[in-house]
């Protein structure tokens, strides 16, 4: 299977989403924006057509037009402080009413079922030096700002006490988590690509441990999930996005599972 | 320490105001206690010089060189977040600049919290959780700290630990304490000062003068 080419393309950027997405992740879930990141992954789509439209790259018009997204959340949280879901719907107003006005065009030489599904055949060399690079650019990002991210996602006046500038950093990090959409997009799809971002960080949770173990696992499972999906879809003939998805759920039922099955036993032992 | 002149605020910047024109002052090395019936602008006051909001007309300014906050526990921090004792302390080492890892134990053995050093922050009980808010807070050496009603949800025994914590800074290292009080007993037994805001207005009294001041309106009502 690694023989071929396009795998070899389709497994390296399935390694830079399983670590970046997760490392993203984990602040999302835990400021409870993982339906905003929901939101962000669609309007990808409207940047995908876009970049397509102008024969640039589509990865590229992704993250543009996301980057352009995660900014006009930040400002309207200020307008919508205690009505955040309605951001949702505008972005996703703005997002997918313009991608299907330029589907529907007929303008497009390029067909774009295979952004929204995701598909292993279609990674190309120019996606995959984008894909580095917006990796690298993010993982360094989150590693320098790793403290001041973790504070605002816990407990934001103490960040501000201690002079975290609060509102740059949320700017800055409006830009990361549309590089991990733009990253994810050509092998988990746009329909799914929430589940790469929130699923194996939901997962960790469950294993009740402290931030930085659970940002590790968050990295195990999505790792798990994207490389089982990549395998299946290789020889079911199948998109891997639905695939991923339907195994990070798995996953996560699996762990559940687990907890209770072992909570049990020890209930049982401590009462013998 | 602190001086607030002629402060108004109100959250819509018109009137009535919360605060309506007050004037206050906070000297170094002192226990305040800010008293008041609820809605009086108690915690307002704390945000203004926590620099969380900004008032409408007057100032306000603090000459602190490290101000250490204790939120209340369930109020500001995020439930159910993924974190333990040891790295909600030592993240916040971080964001102060402070090289020196071992801030954070010597700051968990004087809130007398090194067992529960890898407990995750959830899973504490009401007491435990506000003094390792109390360590945090006492990271970096501040020389003022501001609590936001640090015996909400504490049992006594622990409340007894924390009030002879913030004692003990405050006598003995010289900690100018602020802190926003529910707990009118607690206010008058360790307080040097009590700040009384009522109906947007405020005032200065020993806590012995409080107290009888007090008992006296209780008596007329």
């Amino acid at each position: 299977m690694l023989s071929y080419g396009f795998m070899q393309n389709a497994v390296f950027v399935s390694l830079c989403i399983s670590v970046l997405c997760p490392c993203i992740g984990i602040f999302l879930v835990l400021r409870r924006y993982s339906m905003i990141g929901d939101a962000l992954s669609h309007a990808s789509l409207a940047g995908i057509t876009i970049g397509l439209l102008f024969g640039q790259s589509p990865v590229l018009g992704a993250f543009v037009f996301t980057s352009v997204c995660g900014a006009l959340v930040e400002f309207l949280r200020s307008y919508y402080e205690k009505h955040t879901d309605l951001i949702l719907s505008i972005i996703l107003s703005l997002g997918v009413g313009t991608a299907i006005t330029i589907i529907s065009s007929g303008r497009l030489r390029v067909n774009a079922d295979a952004f929204m599904f995701g598909s292993i055949l279609t990674v190309t060399k120019t996606d995959m030096i984008m894909v580095l690079a917006l990796s690298l650019v993010s993982l360094l990002a989150v590693a320098f700002l790793y403290h001041q991210m973790l504070y605002i996602a816990f407990d934001e006046e103490a960040a501000k006490v201690a002079g975290v500038r609060v509102r740059l950093i949320n700017y800055v990090f409006s830009i990361l988590v549309a590089s991990a959409i733009s990253v994810s997009i050509r092998i988990v799809g746009v329909l799914v690509l929430s589940s790469m971002i929130a699923i194996p960080v939901a997962t960790a949770l469950q294993l009740g441990k402290g931030f930085r173990k659970t940002l590790v696992f968050s990295v195990i499972f999505s790792a798990f999930d994207i490389m089982s999906g990549l395998l299946f879809s290789y020889y079911l003939n199948v998109a891997p996005g639905g695939l991923t998805a339907l195994i990070s759920v798995a996953l996560l039922l699996a762990v559940i599972l687990a907890k209770r099955l072992l909570s049990g036993v020890k209930g049982r032992k401590s009462h013998s | 320490m602190i001086r607030a002149e002629n402060l108004y605020f109100s959250y819509n910047a018109s009137p009535p105001f919360v605060l309506n024109g007050i004037d206050f002052e906070l000297k170094n090395g002192e226990y305040v206690s800010v008293v008041g019936e609820n809605g009086c602008g108690k915690t307002t006051l704390m945000k203004l010089i926590l620099k969380f909001l900004k008032p409408v007309r007057g100032s306000i300014a603090s000459e602190a060189k490290r101000i250490g906050y204790v939120p209340q526990k369930q109020g500001s921090m995020n439930s159910g977040f993924p974190i333990t004792v040891y790295e909600m302390l030592d993240s916040y080492r971080r964001l102060l600049g402070i090289r020196e890892k071992a801030v954070v134990t010597e700051s968990l053995r004087r809130a007398g919290l090194e067992e529960f050093s890898a407990a995750l922050i959830d899973t504490l009980s009401g007491g435990q959780g506000q003094k390792a808010l109390i360590a945090r807070a006492m990271l970096g050496s501040p020389d003022l700290i501001i609590l936001d009603e640090p015996s909400s949800g504490v049992d006594p025994s622990s409340q007894k630990e924390i009030y002879g914590l913030l004692r003990k800074l405050n006598e003995e290292n010289g900690v100018t304490i602020l802190s926003v009080e529910h707990n009118l007993e607690a206010a008058v037994l360790n307080s040097t000062l009590i700040y009384h805001l009522s109906k947007g207005k405020g005032h200065v009294c020993t806590p012995q003068n409080y107290a009888e001041e007090y008992l006296r309106n209780r008596g007329e009502s």
